[in-house]
């Protein structure tokens, strides 16, 4: 058992019919599980998206290539779905560098056989991937004129707090139903 | 659960422009407008988007939930960031109109201004993105894309992506059905980490078939030697007179505004 994302043969960079099939599954999953969300109590417009988990997912085991067109094309889907066109184009891009990210941060992590110590080095990782690809979106002070706090804390934390309970909880399940099946088609 | 992108301007005005005018416009637009402060240079561009939106012939009754949705999130983003609070708000020289109670901000003509300003960008916003939605056959999306010299491979699984959604939604129905026959039953708890953790039944197995299915599909795509050699798309597209017509008209005016930002008056909030 490892964390090791990908296997020997893939470089986090290639885009062969594997990144493509599975960028676009993974882009119509997003998609449709990104319909459903629900309000954290207590908060006026926290939502979390549990589709969010799908991102860093998808980033570790299939590359930087899959994991940003997950994240960009999956978001992009919904906002043409709900009619919202290219408006929020600089969130979807802060979605697919999540997945780009958390592709990065899996290719340097080395083998962990404990896997109790895999699951939670998943949930840290995805974490963080997280944090950092959600920082694009303080191009909001250009693009919609906001200021530093309002991005602050209107928009990065708000967002970071929603993403980052949905990937901490299922970015380790999905990881551990995936890996036997990954390793028996060599993946 | 309806999840297909509904082209609900087929046969308008820029319906039947090259998609790739569609994507761009969005863009020149967003040039166009950022960081305007003026309310008078955002009411020009906003008339200039409108007559754009107009063009898309999309069905009032098709979009009203989009667009009230839409007008109403904006609404209390500007009205909470520039009037009740000031996490983004323009004072001004003028004198006090009322100060805020609890948060104690005060309002002046340059706040109302600006706050207009900002609620007409983000509106007029949509209106030239609406048809980036409504008015390109998403069978076109991914050739629009391969044509603006994104790589190949990749457009083609913007293609993928919506050839999937279908299946993905049926996948995802069979499953929750298939788990609520086996006592499955979504959790009514507030608590987010509860709520989530009772999602893993379905979102699990729906993410492992679909990738188990995705090996075939790309072993499929293998066979047939894709990525070999350039790709070729039935849909041919080319710009046309009218194409470079439009796009030429959203060029000058991202050059006029960015130009009216750094030289002239759109720079700074105007106050009545």
């Amino acid at each position: 058992m490892s964390t090791e994302a990908l296997s020997p043969r893939h470089s986090p960079w290639t885009i062969d019919s594997r990144t493509v099939v599975f960028g676009a599954v993974g882009a119509a999953l997003y998609a449709v599980l990104g319909l459903f969300s629900f309000l954290i109590p207590g908060t006026q417009s926290v939502t979390v998206r549990p589709a969010v988990a799908l991102v860093p997912f998808f980033g570790k085991r299939f590359g930087v290539i899959t994991g940003f067109f997950v994240g960009f094309v999956g978001n992009v889907v919904i906002d043409l779905i709900q009619g919202a066109g290219l408006i929020w184009w600089n969130w979807s891009v802060a979605n697919g560098l999540v997945g780009a990210f958390a592709a990065l941060i899996f290719t340097v992590i080395p083998p962990i056989s404990s896997e109790a110590l895999r699951h939670v080095v998943t949930a840290l990782g995805a974490l963080i991937a997280t944090a950092l690809g959600l920082l694009f979106i303080i191009t909001d002070l250009w693009v919609l004129g906001i200021d530093f706090n309002t991005f602050l804390f209107l928009n990065y934390l708000p967002a970071l707090l929603a993403n980052g309970i949905a990937v901490v909880i299922l970015v380790p399940a999905l990881d551990a139903a995936w890996e036997p099946l990954a390793k028996r088609a060599g993946l | 659960m309806d999840v297909t992108p509904r082209y609900l301007g087929a046969g308008s005005f820029l319906a039947r422009r090259d998609p790739r005018v569609l994507l761009l416009v969005p863009v020149l637009y967003f040039v166009a407008v950022a960081n305007v402060a003026d309310l008078r240079g955002m009411l020009v561009c906003a008339a200039i988007a409108l007559v754009y939106y107009r063009a898309a012939g999309i069905p009032w009754r098709g979009v009203r939930a989009n667009w009230v949705f839409m007008l109403t999130f904006t609404t209390l983003l500007v009205v909470v960031n520039s009037v009740f609070t000031a996490a983004d708000t323009r004072v001004g020289a003028g004198e006090a109109l009322f100060a805020v109670p609890l948060t104690g901000t005060e309002v002046t003509w340059a706040t109302l201004s600006y706050a207009s300003t900002l609620l007409i960008r983000y509106a007029s916003l949509a209106m030239v993105s609406f048809p980036v939605a409504f008015a390109i056959a998403p069978s076109d999306l991914g050739v629009a894309l391969a044509r603006l010299r994104l790589s190949q491979r990749l457009a083609y699984g913007v293609d993928l992506t919506f050839r999937f959604l279908p299946s993905t939604v049926a996948a995802l129905r069979e499953t929750i059905d298939a788990q609520r026959v086996r006592g499955y039953e979504h959790s009514r708890s507030r608590n987010p980490f509860r709520k989530l953790a009772s999602l893993k039944p379905v979102v699990v197995p729906v993410t492992v078939n679909a990738l188990i299915d995705a090996e075939d599909t790309a072993n499929a795509m293998d066979l047939r030697g894709f990525g070999a050699k350039h790709r070729t798309w039935m849909r041919e597209l080319a710009f046309g007179r009218t194409d470079y017509l439009v796009m030429g008209g959203f060029l000058a005016l991202a050059a006029v505004m960015t130009a009216a930002k750094f030289f002239g008056p759109f720079g700074e909030v105007w106050a009545p």
